[in-house]
This record gives C-alpha cells, structure tokens and sequence, in this order.
C-alpha cells in the first residue's frame, strides 16, 4: 500500500497497528466478492469531467487514472483524493502504466491526440490509431472482461479500431457517439417549450459529426409525437427550419469550443450517464456508437455508428427497431459510407 | 417568466414555434404567487475553482438556479452553454449567466471566486490590494441585488478577502463566510483516514486559524470513530514526538502547494468543500464546519474585527455559532499568532 502521508506510517507516526483489534474468527473476505471499478485513461478536460462526475455521483468503489503526463496524473488524483472528507469512500489510484487498471468494469477512453492547425482529419486519425495501437491491448489485457467506452474523437471510427484491437465481442465496445448531441437537441427543444429535458425523446444517430441523422419522425414530448402535432395544429414548417435546428445542434460543440477552448462539463455528464446505465444494468436506451452492421441497410463493412441502443450490464443489449423515414434511412447509411470511407484508409 | 437567453434561433418566432400551441391551461388556474421561491446559488468567477463549484452544485442538485458572472463574455458563455448542454442528464436547473450582477439578484448563496492571482515577484500585500480593489467592485452591486443572501467568499487569501467582502456588502456579520479551512481539514482527515484504512468521515479532525501557514492542527482533539487520538496514543504507550505531528500538519498545508505545482491549480476538492458548506447552508444542516468567520471574541481573539476559521455550526442563517473546543494552552496560542498575522495584514488596507 503506497501511503499518502510520510510522516503518518513506519517512519512516523504508526497508530494503524493498534488502532482496530479484529473479532474472533473472521476470514479474509472470498476471491468472488468485488468492487465496482472504473477506469479513466486520459486526464485531460474530457476525462476529468468524466472522473470526478463518476465521483460525485458515487458510480463506483474503485476509480483509475492513467496519462502519460506523471505529474499532471498525480495532481489530479491528489486533488480528487483530498476531497475525502466530502465523499463517500471511493479508491482513487492512478499509473502511467495500465497496472492501476487492472480488473475493471469498465474502462472510458479518451486519450487522443488533438488536430493540429490545418491537419487533414485523416491524418489526425491516423495518429490516433498509433496511440490507441499502445492503449488498448494492454487495456483489454488487464481487464479481459470489462466494457470498453470511447469518447475520443473522431469516436465512430476509433471506437471500430478500439474494437479490434481489444478483441473483444461487439457487445463490450461502444461508443459515446451521439449520446450528447441527442442532449443538446432535446435541451434546444425542452428550453423552447420551456419543459423538462427529460420528456424530451429526441435521437440523432449516425457520425457524431457534420453528416450526423435528427430523427424528426420520432421525436415525442410527453407523448406527443412532433410532426404529426404540427400537422394537427396546422403549423406550417419548412424542411429548413428542420435541417437549421438540426445544424445548431452540431454547431453546439463547436461553439463551446470557440467561447471557452474545449468542452468538458455535459460531454462528462453524458459518459457517467452511459456508465450508469451499463454498471447498474439500467436496460435504458441510449443513442451510442455501435456495430451498425445488418441495422437499417448498412451492410457494407463493419462500421459503428450511433443508433439508440439498449445498454446493460453485458454492454450494447440490442438496437431499437425504431421506424425511420426513407429519407432518414437514406441520410443513415450515407453516414455510414462517410465512416466506413475513413476506416478502410485505416488499414486495419 | 423573463428568459435572460434564447437557447435556439431555430426554434422560436423567427423559426419554428411550437410553444404557444404545446401545453394547454386548465380553467380557473392562477399565477405563481410571489411567496414561492426556488434555491439560487450565483458563483462569481468561472476559473476552474468557480467553474468546478458550479459543476459539483449542479450534480448535488443542490439549487434549482444557478447563475454565473465573470468579466470574460466568451469564457462566461461557453461555460453556461456546457453546463446545459448536460439538461437530458439532470434534474432541471435554470442555468443563466451576465457580465454584470443582473443575473444574480435575488440570490440565496453567492459565492466569490474572483480574484488576481500572485504575479512572480509580487508581495502578497500587493495582491492583496489589488483584490480588494476587485471587491470594491464585486461585492457592493452583489449584496445590493441579493440583501438576504448568505455571502460565502473562496478567493484567497481568504480570511482577510472575508473581512473586505464583509465590510463592503453591509451584511450581517453572520452571512459572510470564508471558505477558510474547511478542505485544509478534510486533507487531514483524508491523510489520517488513508493511514488508518479507515473512511474519512469518522475521523473528526480540525484545523483551524489562518487558511495558510500559520494555520493550527487541533491535535488535542483529533478522534477518530470516538477514540480521542492523543490519548490513545498514550494509553498503548505509542512514543511520538512533537515534531511527527508539525511534519504531519505540514503535509497537510504543503497540500494545496503540491496539487498546484503538478497539475497548475486546485479544482476539484474545493469545488467538493464548497459544495459541502452549500448543502449545509441551504438545507439548515446545522453541521459544524471549520470556516472562516468574524472571531472577535472567541479563544482570546480581541485585538481587532478579524476573520479566521474556527468550528462553527453552520445554517440556513449562515453562522449559527461558534463550538467551545477545548485548546491546549499552546493550541490557544497558535491560534492568537494565527490572528494577529490576520490582522497585521488588514490594518495595512485601510478599510
């Protein structure tokens, strides 16, 4: 056990051995029983929203940190380790290596290199896919079981590279996708009516990205589907209306970025929501990024892309059957076209 | 209700506007009465300690409003936009944010994080003038919009910036609260938790005085699941000197040096500190936390209107009182060092 403190321990002062005295006849605790563990590769702006919202929120007994940057990596455990006083016990460890994450749940991805001015986005890919080469088969190595989270972008593709490198079954690699563009949306719609964001069912699948899909056909406010209202109600709208609120949605990230540098705080909420849903087998529907292959007509290649997806403790349970338009179906699988172009650049 | 922001262009008059049409009244219905009051929290200074506050707020759910002021508008902006990004994965918060105090009126809990941070080479009186010279302009328009809030200032240094907040906003000596000392003592009782293998919440641990070097440990009354730490220490006849405990309190203030040096700056614990003295206040906890409060008066401490930490029983009312502790008679004269250090740098602000 590596103390925190010098000066309380062997060298100093030592008042563990004494402090508790054991009841008669116990036994260690049995090999089966476990801690809920999750791992954060990456500390940056992304990865510490996600840790210390998984913190907060108390999804789990055991938190990993892993980055390449030793001194960044331990500044950031320490700071979460001194919030003890104000949290419920939670194990904070943190390696350069990925011994810290050895038998976790789940492991949330979001190492990767950032686009350098006037970089090519293949390019930026390619230099991900060498980091991920060094990332994830140690990863899936010391934790052969557990689920295995993308966030890093572009996330559809690298989310497909993570998968074949980690060897894992599909079930156990997805993406975080669209997850929080479906936010953004139903935040945009909910603030609009002024209601609750959460009786707001609003999906954009595909690229999480410019040729992302708004399920217009299924959007419902408390029950209500959208469109057919709008018929009802004889409101007249353009497909442009449409398609301008649809590209504030994909704006949203981008401006973010301009006003304050990156995003970090609803990108963290919205992965500590999947891990919710995964670790405490929720059964809830997420848009995330899966193995699209067979779903919708995409059957070329094995590209992941975000549907609404079913997560549970196993991971990806199944995709919803939800009824797209010709037109969505269409934007759909040229989104996959998009995606599958960049991987068989990839080579892998 | 008047909204501050238009989220969508898209999606309104100029758009489509679905809303008049959405929800219908029931008959007979009547306005909010003005009686009703939701919780608002506004967090001045969206750096990563106000930023980070805000956040770990929000995830506690612990107001249903929460607004954000800084000078920055593109930084102040980008910062609420990525706070509502998150509403399908929240309780429903209004979030809402203006360069100015209008966004901030009729507070509960206003929280100051705005401050000048030290320049190489620049004496910490200097800084210190230069913050209060921030405050004159902060504090005044925040008190005069929200004239019943609890007033609760983290930018540091933060005993004598508490004393500034409270002579200018003309607040109630009990409303104006430092977060002081409150983390310092939850990384002592994480350091003694971590050592004992043992959950930080059942070791009772304070340090009190100045939120800095002179700062004083409590040994005298440590005690950890109910065993008074000392004592222990004597009854199984455990040698210790002196100096282990000054190196263990030394850890303790070295704490925050650490953090910084290696990741830059603190976030994430004081934005959990702060949350925690919140909670307490908004939701009448009457827990006691060690926070910086006008001490006059209390353990000797006469010589002037100083601020400094010291256990007090905190509550919808801010401080309800301070706890009787009983020091040692070298704790007690730590904690007068601790003051008059205060104090001599006060008397030099001329306020």
């Amino acid at each position: 056990k590596t103390s925190s403190s010098s000066a309380l321990g062997p060298d100093g002062l030592n008042i563990a051995q004494s402090f508790f005295k054991p009841i008669h006849n116990t036994t260690p605790p049995p090999p089966t029983t476990r801690n809920t563990k999750i791992s954060v590769v990456g500390v940056g702006n992304v990865g510490m929203a996600i840790a210390q919202t998984i913190l907060t929120q108390s999804l789990a007994d055991e938190l990993a940190l892993v980055d390449v940057n030793p001194d960044k990596l331990r500044g950031e455990m320490l700071d979460l380790q001194h919030a003890a006083a104000f949290l419920p016990r939670t194990k904070i460890s943190a390696s350069v290596d990925f011994s810290s994450t050895v038998g976790s749940d789940l492991v949330i991805v979001t190492a990767g290199a950032r686009q350098i001015v006037g970089e090519s986005r293949l390019n930026l890919l390619q230099r991900n896919v060498s980091l991920f080469r060094k990332v994830v088969p140690p990863l899936a190595a010391a934790s052969p079981e557990c689920v295995l989270m993308v966030v890093s972008n572009p996330v559809d593709v690298l989310t497909y590279v993570a998968w074949k490198l980690s060897g894992f079954p599909s079930n156990r690699v997805v993406g975080s996708g669209t997850n929080l563009d479906s936010s953004r949306f139903r935040f945009l719609i909910a603030d609009h009516l002024d209601l609750n964001a959460q009786d707001v069912q609003a999906y954009i699948v595909g690229e999480h990205g410019d040729s992302s899909v708004a399920l217009w056909s299924s959007i419902s406010v408390g029950g209500v589907p959208i469109l057919s209202f709008l018929e009802r109600q004889q409101i007249a709208y353009e497909k442009q209306t449409l398609e301008k609120i649809h590209k504030e949605v994909v704006e949203g990230a981008y401006e973010v970025i301009r006003l304050k540098g990156y995003t970090s705080w609803a990108i963290g909420y919205s992965a500590a929501s999947l891990a919710r849903a995964i670790l405490r087998d929720q059964r809830s529907i997420h848009p995330v990024s899966v193995l699209a292959k067979g779903f919708y007509g995409i059957d070329g290649g094995e590209p992941f892309l975000s549907l609404p997806a079913q997560l549970g403790r196993s991971g990806v349970l199944g995709v919803t059957n939800v009824h797209l338009t010709e037109e969505e179906a269409n934007k759909l699988r040229e989104s996959a076209k998009t995606i599958l172009e960049l991987q068989t650049q990839l080579g892998i | 209700m008047h909204k501050l922001s238009v989220s969508s262009l898209a999606l309104g008059p100029n758009g489509l506007n679905i809303a008049q049409s959405f929800f219908k009244p029931i008959h007979g219905a009547s306005p909010q009465p003005h009686t009703t009051r939701t919780t608002k929290i506004s967090v001045i200074g969206v750096g990563n300690v106000g930023m980070a506050i805000a956040q770990t707020i929000l995830t506690q759910d612990l107001a249903d409003e929460i607004a954000l002021v800084d000078v920055n508008h593109d930084k102040l902006r980008g910062e609420m936009l990525d706070l509502q990004h998150a509403a399908a994965f929240l309780p429903r918060t209004t979030i809402s944010a203006s360069v100015d105090y209008s966004s901030t009126v009729d507070s509960d809990l206003v929280i100051v994080t705005a401050g000048a941070r030290q320049l190489p080479g620049e004496s910490r009186l200097n800084l210190l003038q230069r913050n209060v010279s921030l405050f004159s302009k902060i504090i005044p328009p925040l008190s005069a919009g929200s004239p019943e809030a609890v007033m609760l200032i983290v930018s540091n240094p933060v005993d004598v910036l508490t004393y500034v907040a409270w002579k200018l906003s003309g607040l109630p000596a009990n409303r104006v609260i430092g977060s002081g000392t409150n983390l310092d003592s939850s990384r002592f009782r994480f350091l003694i938790a971590d050592h004992l293998d043992v959950n930080a919440h059942d070791v009772q641990a304070y340090i009190m005085g100045e939120h800095g070097d002179s700062s004083v440990a409590l040994w005298s009354s440590i005690s950890v699941g109910g065993v008074p730490i000392l004592s222990f220490l004597d009854r199984q006849q455990i040698a210790y000197e002196k100096q282990t405990l000054e190196r263990i309190h030394k850890e303790v203030v070295q704490g925050a040096y650490e953090v910084i040096g290696l990741k830059g700056y603190t976030s994430w614990a004081i934005g959990y500190s702060v949350a925690n003295l919140a909670r307490t206040i908004l939701r009448d906890q009457r827990k006691v936390h060690p926070v910086s409060v006008l001490a006059k008066g209390f353990y000797g401490i006469d010589g002037g209107e100083v601020f400094l930490s010291l256990p007090t029983q905190l509550g919808r009312n801010g401080v309800m009182g301070v706890t009787s502790l009983h020091l040692t008679e070298e704790e007690s004269q730590q904690l007068q060092k601790s003051a008059i250090t205060i104090l001599e740098v006060q008397s030099q602000l001329g306020i």
